[in-house]
């Protein structure tokens, strides 16, 4: 079943012409990756979807109930960008109560200590931003996005600027929370790689104004880990979304 | 834990090399006057002024006090103000583009202008002292809060915006603790300014407070204590400005400070 389905999805800045007639559904508890070259409007198609902003053109339709993207509810949405925006003054735990507070949960301290020994960081509850490494800081926004219980999790390029070898440990413990919680993702990446090792789909964009030039399934089976890398469907899969972006 | 020392180590040496230049200064400074014997009514020598400074002790102290809170009154006044004007012309275009032109004139016309106005209108005693202080020290919030509020980046303001915050909850939980850094660099260059603007008001008219001695002193010739006033006056203004320092440490103590 469905629970997001874009229909002529297009978008303009200006006169700069970013998302072309863009179509695709998200099914429940599906894990759906982004790919494309870099400034393609990737992230802006994953902000129009997250109503953050609202397109020129199109229909955003969730949980099959056809709504203004200014009505949307976003809370149904947790944001994860490729900055972490941490607030420097607040310790971890205090980053991820931040959107309990903002609704006015009471649970809030319960509900983000919870999220936290989730991603693997209840020891660091009361450590700054500044005094984590790039990775956890990425995992606290993980939690953060997590913590108001969103059936959809939106993230743009999360571990753009991570080093391949924390890149490859978190993709694996986000397939493992992904997997825990089933929450529907749309992961926005620009390393194929990533995608296929993460995703149950990988859409493929073409250069501005984008497009979909392609919609691959990856039909290899779960739990997946980094040693996947070097099997040949992986292999397969890489190159033939390769090929589909070459060929643009 | 590595960088936390080499920081401290660079923290003490920051404080040594000051020092050892001042005794230094002050030691060729002493030979200077003896040498060219320099008589004490031009340039008095460093011992001179330690020693009047010594002796007019409870006088300069009184004095001191007297100036010290002119200045701590203008500049609570002066930064409360300040910050919430500062705050309106971050939320609203018109009132900034309308009141920015007359804000930037009123901080060029310098401060000994106007203050024989505010003797005239609030009289010798300490209101028209703390009015001097407070305009003067009035500017630099107002910029800097503004600068401050503005300065949260588009991926924070998108991060809030996704949470449903309202525009209250953004202010107190994101652009002010943003701006704070910003406030900070503002009320200590305002701290120095407070006393300037204390200082120049008592010039113009008063009988007590460190710019009365300085100015009584000099009438009377007595120029061992004008340089003594002078030495009082600064070392106020460091006791003003370390104090507001110590407070941004411990209020922003996730941001670099730059000193």
């Amino acid at each position: 079943m469905s629970i997001i389905s874009l229909q002529n999805v297009c978008h303009q800045y200006d006169d700069l012409e970013v998302l072309d007639q863009i179509n695709f559904d998200l099914d429940n508890g599906e894990f759906v990756s982004i790919v494309g070259p870099s400034g393609c409007g990737k992230s802006t198609l994953l902000k129009i979807i997250g109503g953050l902003i609202k397109p020129r053109e199109g229909i955003i339709n969730v949980k099959n109930s056809a709504i203004d993207a200014e009505l949307l509810e976003r809370r149904s949405f947790g944001f994860v960008f490729q900055d972490p925006i941490l607030l420097p003054w607040r310790t971890a735990l205090k980053n991820v109560e931040l959107p309990l507070e903002i609704v006015g949960d009471r649970n809030s301290t319960t509900k983000a200590k919870e999220i936290l020994s989730l991603v693997g960081l209840k020891e660091f509850e009361c450590f700054y931003p500044p005094a984590l490494s790039g990775g956890m800081q990425q995992r606290v926004a993980i939690a953060r996005a997590l913590v108001v219980n969103p059936s959809i999790l939106l993230m743009d390029e999360p571990f753009g600027s991570l080093d391949e070898f924390n890149r490859d440990r978190l993709n694996v413990e986000l397939l493992k929370i992904w997997q825990e919680t089933k929450k529907s993702v749309i992961f926005v990446t620009h390393s194929i790689s990533e995608a296929v090792l993460l995703s149950n789909r990988v859409i493929v964009l073409s250069e501005r104004p984008a497009k979909v030039i392609a919609i691959k399934k990856i039909d290899l089976s779960y739990p997946r880990t980094a040693e996947l890398k070097q099997s040949k469907e992986y292999i397969d899969n890489v190159l033939w979304l390769r090929n589909q972006l070459k060929r643009e | 834990m590595a960088s936390q020392s080499t920081k401290k180590r660079i923290g003490t040496a920051d404080w040594l090399l000051p020092s050892a230049f001042l005794v230094l200064i002050l030691f060729v400074w002493e030979i200077i006057t003896h040498f060219f014997s320099i008589p004490e009514f031009l340039l008095p020598g460093p011992m001179a002024i330690g020693k009047s400074i010594f002796s007019d002790r409870s006088v300069l102290l009184f004095h001191a006090g007297i100036t010290l809170s002119e200045a701590v009154c203008g500049f609570i006044i002066a930064n409360l103000f300040g910050v919430a004007v500062g705050t309106l012309f971050a939320y609203s275009k018109t009132l900034k583009r309308g009141l920015y032109p007359f804000a930037i004139a009123l901080k060029t016309t310098p401060i000994i202008a106007i203050a024989p106005l505010f003797i005239l209108w609030f009289g010798n005693g300490p209101i028209s002292k703390i009015a001097a202080a407070a305009i003067i020290s009035f500017f630099p919030a107002v910029v800097n809060t503004t600068r401050g509020l503005k300065s949260v980046s588009q991926d924070s303001l998108d991060l809030f915006k996704s949470f449903s915050a309202k525009s209250y909850q953004l202010f107190m939980k994101l652009r002010f603790p943003t701006a704070l850094p910003y406030i900070f660099s503002a009320l200590k260059i305002s701290s120095s300014l407070a006393v300037v603007g204390a200082i120049v008001g008592e010039f113009v008219g008063a009988n007590k407070g460190m710019g009365y001695f300085i100015i009584i002193n000099y009438y009377h010739f007595e120029i061992v204590k004008v340089f003594s006033g002078v030495v009082v006056v600064a070392l106020t203004g460091i006791l003003f400005f370390g104090v507001i320092s110590m407070i941004e440490k411990k209020v922003i103590f996730w941001a670099k400070i730059d000193e």
